[in-house]
């Protein structure tokens, strides 16, 4: 089986969460302000660079 | 060649590398450890930039060195000494250019920058670094800085479209980036699109955070009205500096309701001294003065609850900002000079109690 993308994998994960949250927000399911913006992009950015970071060191 | 010849001294990148080898290759040059140059190097970065500026000329001048088992390069297309010259040169002349606010102190240093930022742009959507070559690069900073145009043009877009009611698309178009990355990651890796998606995203998020409306207009607003009857259900603007002038209103005893909203800007308030005025300001990412009264920050959440005299006049005001400044004064001198004293606010006079 063709072996996946780590990173790939994991910064679209990251981005779809991320994406959710803000369409969330945008349709008033839920309200976020930047206490919660700012944690959860530093934790999708984060997610996408240490993946990154991980696959260029193996 | 004579191989019993000493071959002469070049300076090249080293292949021992923290980032592009400069240091490291400089170390090797003058033979010293390349901590030393190292910490020299953050210590310049710290006093004003200029090592930056050196380190981008010895990335774009300095080749990298022979890697083991590499066949020598023919000859350098510059000296070793020529590019030396030009390195300790821009370290000479930058303190002097920033004392002395040349022309060049605008042009270098902002230039140095952009081919830096450049440089880590296209590493982080390639993954290749500042390359070998001198024209390789200035190839891969240049391209990097396309990169990073592109990524703030949709980073703006992002801005645009949750400020004026399209975010939902926009954060679709994020959701859908991440698909294509999680079915590019079983197929043909498309890592590039999470630069640009994370930009779109980053736009949307942050005008979604501060809850910023743009669809009030841009632009400068100024609003006199005469008398309580005239004053709007609600002043509303995008983006600019929304002024509600009251000084020549005629305001009835009793409260009288104000709705201001601004997408980024300010709002600026200017009430008559014999109106005590009580606020409330919800603010994304900004500063609330009301008349000396002030609240800064993130998600600021004002109250200023006042009660006016018997028979008196009060205003209640409420703000709604997104990114900003919400401003209540007396008189709009400050405008006139900004720094000067003027600008002091003489407090809530009119309210009971005066100003507490």
């Amino acid at each position: 089986m063709h072996r996946p993308d780590i990173p790939a994998l994991a910064s679209g994960l990251a981005l779809i969460a991320l994406g959710t949250v803000l369409l969330f927000d945008r349709l008033e399911i839920l309200e976020m302000g930047f206490g919660a913006f700012g944690p959860i992009l530093f934790a999708a950015l984060g997610v996408m660079l240490l993946t990154l970071g991980l696959s260029r060191r193996a | 060649m004579n191989p019993e010849q000493p071959q002469p001294k070049r300076l090249y990148r080293s292949n021992d590398r923290m980032i592009a080898g400069v240091c490291s290759g400089l170390a090797r040059y003058f033979n010293i450890d390349p901590i030393i140059v190292r910490v020299a190097a953050v210590a310049g970065l710290l006093a004003g930039g200029v090592t930056l500026v050196a380190y981008v000329a010895a990335l774009i001048l300095v080749p990298v060195e022979p890697g083991e088992g590499e066949p020598e390069p023919p000859r350098p297309t510059r000296s070793t000494g020529a590019i030396v010259a030009i390195v300790v040169a821009l370290l000479i002349a930058w303190p002097i250019v920033i004392g002395g606010g040349f022309l060049i102190a605008g042009l270098v240093f902002p230039f140095a920058f952009l081919a830096a930022a450049g440089i880590a742009a296209w590493w982080a959507v390639s993954g290749e670094g500042p390359g070998r070559e001198p024209g390789e690069v200035a190839k891969r900073s240049l391209l990097g800085l396309v990169v990073l145009t592109g990524c703030g043009i949709l980073f703006l877009a992002g801005g645009w479209a949750a400020g004026t009611g399209g975010g939902e698309v926009a954060a679709g178009l994020v959701i859908g980036a991440g698909v294509l990355l999680v079915i590019g990651a079983f197929t043909r890796s498309v890592r590039w699109i999470a630069l640009p998606a994370t930009a779109l995203a980053l736009g949307v998020g942050l005008v979604s955070a501060a809850d910023l409306d743009l669809e009030g207009g841009v632009g400068e607003r100024e609003y006199n009205p005469s008398s309580a009857s005239d004053l709007r259900d609600r002043y509303k603007l995008g983006m600019g500096q929304l002024v509600v002038d009251l000084r020549d209103t005629s305001l009835p005893a009793g409260d009288t309701p104000l709705k201001v909203k601004v997408g980024m800007g300010q709002a600026l308030v200017i009430v008559p001294r014999d109106v005590c005025v009580a606020a409330t300001a919800d603010v994304g990412a900004g500063h609330v003065d009301v008349l000396g009264h002030e609240g800064d920050g993130v998600n600021v959440d004002f109250e200023e609850s006042r009660r006016a005299r018997v028979g008196g006049k009060r205003l209640v005001l409420d703000a709604d900002l997104g990114f900003g400044e919400v401003r209540v004064r007396h008189t709009r001198d400050f405008d006139r000079d900004f720094h000067s004293d003027i600008d002091q606010p003489d407090g809530n006079r009119a309210c009971a109690g005066g100003d507490a």
